[in-house]
């Protein structure tokens, strides 16, 4: 009994794991080691093929993880006899650059020791032709092995950090649609809000140079709008029976056009790289702090939504309103609730925004309503009110960044994407529409 | 019931493996295909433009010649996306990134990001000037020369009489500034050597699109009756121009376009548009995939590549195949 519960109400999470299954195994690709134990192997190979005095070259890019592969194999081949003519660290033209000087003083080149993405470099396509004095060299590099990309952790981070800000803001969109309503200014409130954040910085907290309590100040001013903002739309459908589709389509428009009124139709840059910590520092086990910020949200609205009267009222005024009313529930104050919240979490997901792209917009979040409405959907709650749950959504928010994700790791085009996003979405509420009969 | 949801996921699945084909193929190790020298990642600012569609699609055909593969997703102008999709290209270790920023500031942090996992990048046409990126080469049409083509275009049109002309703007794109920055010094130049004076009387916001276009276009037909002239920054707005001037009875006005999409150059063919500086969005692809191959190859490419355009005209219409 308890476990068909739990699949009447998260049952979406068999079909976000099959999507990941799914990635997993068409993303399966060759990966290459790195630092020391890639050198390893490179070292052996070397050894094993050039026996004891090889003249090698080491080329690598001037990322950091290849500093180590550098610095190990220089080490190894050095104690092992070999003697290292270079050891470059850049573009494939200082590569180029390198193989010229050796060229040209005559020596010969036995091995070239090369990660996985600089033995690519065309650079040593053609040694024998374009550098005939250095015999032929030949490119080593470390042996690959099979795995998905889906399933890198660094790919996992960034589907989490990627919908952060969507599931942030559909926290409060889900408790909107479960009241019976609607809120579709929450895309033109993440603008609103990054222009807002961003131009206080600027105008007020002296721009670049702006202390950390300057930049807390422009979030707090652009949340606390975003919250007013709902707070309006909440009292006009509770007081003027205003449809919530109007009135925040109304709102919609306001938000977008005072964002790029207020921005001047331009993008404000003129922030502190200090501002990024929000939506791209990971500080707490390695995990993005945006993804931290998001999951502390949920289990709060999950406590809230199942733990606490205001949550059971929320569920009340949405299966019916006038029932509510006359067991006792204060109805309006309980929608305003659910809009001023669905206000400040579109202000905060702004404010993320804005930090992940060290600006502000009038541009950003665009129709990202839509997607929010899709990832409260997808998770199961019922636009007709009265039912859903918030970690839900979450799943929702994930299926739908799965796929996003997914889609771009294996080349499909955007057109085709939107096809299939299109599909995955109705076919997922359809699932669940059925499930439910 | 069990079996409906079976069947819906099965099918659905079904779906996106078959999209996903061309992709398997090629990793797949026993392929013959193993020769690949790796995977561009291209974000372009949008695909419903066609010109944007042609430099995907050029990439896409150049970069196969070439031995790479390619992915071009598009942006949407939607700033927050293209960040996504480049990051996708960064977990996926793509051997290059090409795009057109959707918002060349707001991008910097994720163009900063592929920079870190050592990945070059190129631009094409949307180019990002911003300090602390480094990119390639930056490949775009010589808007500047081409607006300046566009002013002796409407110089040859007006001929003695000159007269006043209107100009359609998009002040946002920096392209389209620097399309009335080369077609204005030349009429200031024109004026300077004294016949046929032409005079700029208006500077309208057009959007770039047709519908704006069309209402700039009424608007500067109300205040200047007498209008002769109108260059719009692109081929949409010099085509939503053509529709306010027919609707007010002046097809006589000539009009100068930007662009040659394909429904500019038929405009043209039938004399609606007087003259287009044309771009060369195929160029742009294959010189692009041209560049990524030359980087790797170690060679020292120039910070910007500025593709010339070129006036086309109606005797280059009637000879050209493409059109019906």
């Amino acid at each position: 009994m308890k476990n068909s519960r739990f699949l009447a109400d998260y049952g979406m999470i068999f079909v976000l794991l099959l999507l990941c299954a799914f990635f997993s195994v068409v993303t399966n690709s060759d990966q290459s080691p790195t630092g020391e134990a890639a050198a390893k192997q490179v070292v052996s190979a070397i050894q094993s093929q050039f026996g004891k005095n090889p003249r090698v070259l080491i080329a690598v890019s001037d990322q950091q993880g290849d500093a180590a592969f550098a610095a190990s194999t220089e080490r190894e081949l050095t104690a092992a006899g070999a003697q290292v003519v270079a050891t470059v660290k850049g573009e494939p033209k200082d590569a180029r650059e390198a193989l010229v000087k050796t060229n040209a003083t005559g020596g010969k080149l036995d091995a070239i020791a090369c990660t996985q993405v600089t033995g690519a470099w065309l650079v040593f396509a053609d040694l024998k032709t374009d550098f005939p004095a250095l015999g032929e060299p030949r490119v080593i590099t470390p042996r690959s092995y099979r795995w998905p990309n889906f399933l890198k952790s660094e790919n996992l981070l960034n589907i989490a950090n990627q919908i952060a800000i969507i599931a942030i803001i559909a926290i409060g969109m889900t408790m909107v649609i479960i009241t019976g309503g609607i809120d579709l200014s929450v895309g033109s409130m993440i603008a609103l809000s990054s222009v807002v954040a961003a131009r206080f910085i600027r105008d007020h907290a002296n721009g670049v140079g702006a202390s950390v309590g300057g930049m807390l100040a422009g979030c707090l001013v652009a949340i606390l709008l975003c919250g007013t903002v709902g707070a309006f739309s909440g009292t006009m459908i509770t007081r003027f029976r205003v449809p919530p589709f109007i009135v925040t389509l109304s709102m919609m428009l306001v938000c977008s056009g005072a964002a790029y009124k207020l921005s001047n139709n331009t993008t404000i840059s003129e922030i502190p790289d200090s501002f990024i910590w929000l939506g791209r520092g990971a500080d707490f086990l390695g995990l993005p702090n945006a993804v931290v910020l998001m999951m502390a949200l949920y289990l709060l609205a999950h406590v809230l939504m199942s733990r606490m009267k205001l949550g059971r009222y929320i569920y009340a005024v949405g299966g019916n309103a006038e029932a509510a009313r006359l067991s006792g529930v204060a109805v309006e104050g309980v929608m305003m609730f659910a809009y001023i919240a669905s206000g400040l979490l579109a202000g905060l997901g702004g404010v993320v925004m804005a930090s992940l792209l060290k600006s502000g917009s009038g541009t950003f979040g665009n129709m990202y309503e839509l997607k929010v409405i899709a990832a409260v959907v997808v998770g199961g709650t019922s636009l007709t009110g009265g039912q859903g749950k918030i970690f839900g959504t979450l799943i929702g928010a994930f299926i739908i960044a799965v796929i996003e994700n997914g889609m771009n790791l294996t080349n499909i085009e955007s057109q085709m994407q939107k096809i299939v996003l299109g599909l995955v979405i109705l076919g997922a509420v359809l699932l669940d529409k059925i499930r439910h009969r | 019931m069990k079996k409906y949801i079976l069947a819906l996921v099965t099918s659905a699945l079904a779906v996106l493996s078959g999209c996903d084909k061309p992709a398997t193929s090629t990793t797949d190790p026993t392929s013959p295909q193993t020769k690949a020298k790796g995977t561009i990642g291209v974000s372009l600012l949008t695909l419903d433009n066609p010109f944007f569609k042609v430099i995907g699609d050029n990439i896409t055909a150049e970069g196969k010649k070439r031995g790479y593969e390619t992915i071009v997703v598009s942006g949407d102008k939607d700033v927050a996306k293209q960040g996504n999709q480049i990051k996708d290209f960064i977990v996926k270790k793509v051997s290059a990134i090409v795009l057109s920023p959707c918002d060349s500031k707001a991008i910097i942090p994720v163009i900063q990001e592929a920079n870190a996992a050592g990945i070059p990048v190129f631009t094409v046409d949307i180019p990002c000037n911003e300090p602390g990126v480094k990119i390639v080469t930056q490949i775009a049409t010589d808007n500047y020369g081409g607006g300046k083509e566009g002013a002796q275009a409407m110089i040859e049109a007006l001929g003695e009489a000159g007269g006043k002309i209107a100009v359609l703007h998009f002040k946002q794109a920096e392209s389209c500034q620097l399309r009335v920055k080369g077609f204005t010094e030349v009429i200031n130049a024109h004026n300077a050597a004294g016949k046929g004076k032409i005079e700029i009387v208006t500077e309208l916001e057009s959007g770039g699109a047709k519908d704006m276009g069309y209402k700039a276009a009424e608007d500067a037909l109300q205040a200047h009756s007498d209008l002769r002239g109108i260059f719009a920054i692109n081929d949409p707005a010099a085509l939503g121009a053509r529709a306010a001037l027919e609707k007010a009875g002046k097809t006589q006005v000539v009009i100068v376009g930007f662009d040659g999409q394909p429904e500019g150059k038929q405009a043209i063919k039938e004399g609606k548009i007087y003259a287009d500086p044309i771009q060369f969005p195929d160029k742009m692809g294959v010189q692009i995939v041209d560049a990524i191959v030359r980087h790797s190859k170690g060679e020292t490419l120039p910070p910007q590549m500025l593709i010339p355009t070129s006036l086309y005209k109606k005797a280059d219409a009637l000879k050209d195949p493409e059109l019906k």
